[in-house]
């Protein structure tokens, strides 16, 4: 039950990303687990792309492929024309910091720096300059409607303010994707849908967006569903249709 | 301009990290501070010590050299020296008469006696047997009254210029001139009172407990030559640049007196300052090298107690890692970051440590012996401290540094 395997085909100019036969193996004691086994999936920009599976399908894997968090056992993976599947850690340390923001489940803010700092710490380790950094943060703080919090501390904010300083931080380096693991999973739904509709709103924007998520009402804000099962792709469908009323013309 | 940026994160998030930490700090720091104290108070040790003994010797001028029997230090066995012949007051006065215009030579012969006054008395008083030429050898001159005069040494006058501490011990604030003290068994008249001038580590004179007596009024009552008393020759020489020379020509006219032939040894030691400044510098090395050892073993400890206090903060912070990994700090910015983050434990220890180091000297200074801190030490003990932190977070960082990311977000 393979629906529509774009990423077969060699990757086509205009894709964010590209991967082809993608293969993770993982060496556990004496045992290989093969996480990944040959997946091929091309994301285009401004996409907004769900990746389900249950647990044990390999979507945290590839999510951490995508993310250039870890490189592939063998396949190729292009990120914006750039071949990233045999760099070296700080390579890929350059790449996520250019490239991918992640938004995590767990928010992963630094608990003792106020939300400017915390913010600005991908400009920091890009080599911007103090000021503009400054700037450049500000603006992603007042992006996300937390331009009055940006100096406390993340443990004086709630849940999902801090999902936002988490997306403001995954934002202020102009990434080309942002890379969103359950990012609602550690909120109440009332919090998640207004996480949604921001991501959401990124999108109409402009931004390609990556859920990884086991949570259909999440995946659903999503334009195509990509579904994992036991290290393939069992199904990718893009549905082409905004859930949400009153969020922009569906592109497409 | 990315080192930069990456310093002053480093600095940013290490300071919050031991702030954080206040205890845990200051407790690793510890180590740091007694390594500090011990580094800066040996120094300080040394430099007091060295000063000690410059002030204690003095009196021995950088321009006079010595003829005596034996040598101040000996480096080859006693027996080499024991059969010399002594010198005596007649070779102090050819040497006196060879080197006419070229130096100037006093004889001096040394015993301890008691002297008394009324029921006061100094049991261990160096009484210093001289003549007039003294004052130009050691350039100190009586406070009070005067010092000998050829007629003294020429008509063997019972005559006597005590120190600062035997005047006080003997008579109180009564003026001793012309009061009669008993040297020995003798009576001598006081002429003159030398200044305090204290002095007595390091074996040095006491100046303050000396009495000067003609050398012939000495020799004559306690036997120069004959009782087993060495004569001993100061020569000084009109400029510090000539004494070199001098010392030469000091030894071909002794060699001379003595009728020496060519292939004969001297049977007689020149003396000097630098034989004084050897022998002390070869005790201070010692003195140093222990005290090093000392402040070695104890930054040593320091530092495995600071990488050991690193290295939790490393596994504690292992989410911390993985978030930065993540979104883009290179290896070499965590690297940064940790040791930054030791070394600023390691210079907070080392300032609280020149503090301590600082009260102690002034300790030192008021109870034991002259000691102060100098800037270069302080310098010194900043930059030490500074490379114990980085070499104690080296191997902590590089832990944290190579982190897988996904692993380290995982971690809780």
């Amino acid at each position: 039950m393979s629906a529509s395997r774009e990423g077969a085909m060699a990757p086509a100019a205009g894709h964010s990303l590209a991967i082809s036969d993608v293969v993770k193996t993982y060496v556990m004691g004496s045992t290989e687990v093969n996480a990944l086994r040959g997946v091929s999936l091309n994301i285009g920009r401004n996409e907004y792309v769900a990746i389900m599976g249950p647990s044990g399908s390999g979507k945290s894997t590839l999510m951490n492929v995508i993310g250039c968090l870890d490189t592939p056992t063998s396949g190729t993976y292009l990120l914006e024309g750039q071949s990233v599947s045999e760099l070296s850690d700080d390579e890929l340390a350059d790449i996520r910091n250019r490239q991918i923001g992640f938004v995590f489940q767990t928010f992963n803010l630094l608990p003792r720096a106020n939300v400017l700092h915390n913010v600005e710490l991908p400009l920091v380790y890009a080599g911007v300059p103090r000021a503009e950094r400054r700037k450049r943060a500000e603006e992603a703080i007042a992006r996300v409607g937390l331009g009055d919090r940006a100096h406390h501390k993340p443990n004086e904010l709630s849940g999902g303010q801090r999902q936002r300083v988490a997306i403001a931080r995954a934002l202020v380096g102009n990434p080309s994707i942002i890379l969103a693991d359950e990012p609602t999973g550690n909120l109440d739904s009332k919090t998640g849908e207004e996480i949604m509709q921001m991501f959401d709103d990124l999108h109409a924007a402009g931004q390609t967006i990556i859920l990884v998520t086991h949570e259909d009402n999440i995946a659903a804000h999503a334009r195509r569903t990509i579904r994992l099962k036991d290290g393939l792709i069992e199904s990718d469908v893009t549905t082409g249709v905004q859930v949400r009323a009153g969020h922009g013309a569906p592109g497409g | 301009m990315r080192l930069g940026l990456d310093a002053a994160e480093s600095a940013r998030i290490s300071l919050s990290a031991i702030m954080a930490n206040k205890g845990r700090g200051a407790l690793t720091a510890l180590g740091i501070i007694i390594g500090i104290v011990a580094v800066i108070t040996t120094m300080t040790a040394a430099n007091g010590l060295a000063n000690t003994f410059r002030e204690s010797f003095s009196a021995v001028g950088t321009d006079v050299v010595y003829v005596s029997r034996m040598p101040w230090v000996m480096v080859n066995d006693f027996f080499l020296y024991r059969n010399r012949p002594r010198i005596d007051l007649e070779e102090s006065e050819q040497l006196s008469v060879n080197l006419r215009g070229r130096a100037i030579v006093n004889p001096t012969i040394n015993m301890n006696r008691p002297v008394k006054y009324r029921s006061n008395t100094v049991e261990s008083a160096e009484i210093i047997g001289t003549t007039e030429r003294q004052v130009m050898v050691s350039s100190v001159v009586p406070r009070d009254g005067r010092f000998l005069m050829p007629f003294d040494v020429q008509y063997r006058r019972f005559v006597c210029i005590i120190g600062d501490e035997i005047r006080d011990r003997l008579f109180g604030d009564t003026n001793p001139l012309d009061r009669e003290i008993y040297i020995g068994r003798n009576v001598f008249r006081v002429i003159g009172v030398m200044p305090k001038q204290g002095g007595s580590a390091f074996g040095g004179p006491n100046f303050d407990l000396q009495v000067f007596v003609p050398v012939t009024t000495f020799e004559k009552l306690f036997g120069g030559r004959t009782a087993g008393r060495d004569v001993n020759i100061a020569v000084k020489a009109p400029t510090q640049e000539a004494l070199a020379d001098l010392e030469f020509e000091v030894i071909g006219e002794m060699r001379k007196i003595r009728k020496l032939r060519p292939a004969e040894k001297d049977n007689f030691s020149i003396n000097k300052l630098d034989t004084l400044v050897d022998a002390y510098n070869n005790v201070m090395g010692v003195v140093l090298l222990v005290g090093l050892a000392v402040t070695g073993i104890s930054l040593f400890v320091g530092g495995v107690g600071v990488m050991n206090i690193m290295f939790v903060s490393v596994t504690e912070r292992t989410r911390e890692i993985g978030i930065r990994k993540a979104i883009g700090a290179r290896r070499r910015s965590i690297l940064m970051q940790f040791i930054f983050e030791a070394g600023v434990i390691c210079l907070f220890g080392g300032l609280v440590g020149i503090l301590l180091a600082w009260l102690l000297t002034l300790l030192i200074d008021a109870t034991l012996m002259p000691a102060s801190i100098s800037p270069g030490i302080i310098l010194l003990a900043l930059l030490i401290s500074i490379l114990v932190g980085v070499i104690a977070g080296i191997v902590p960082a590089y832990k944290g540094a190579r982190q897988d990311p996904i692993e380290a977000l995982r971690y809780e």
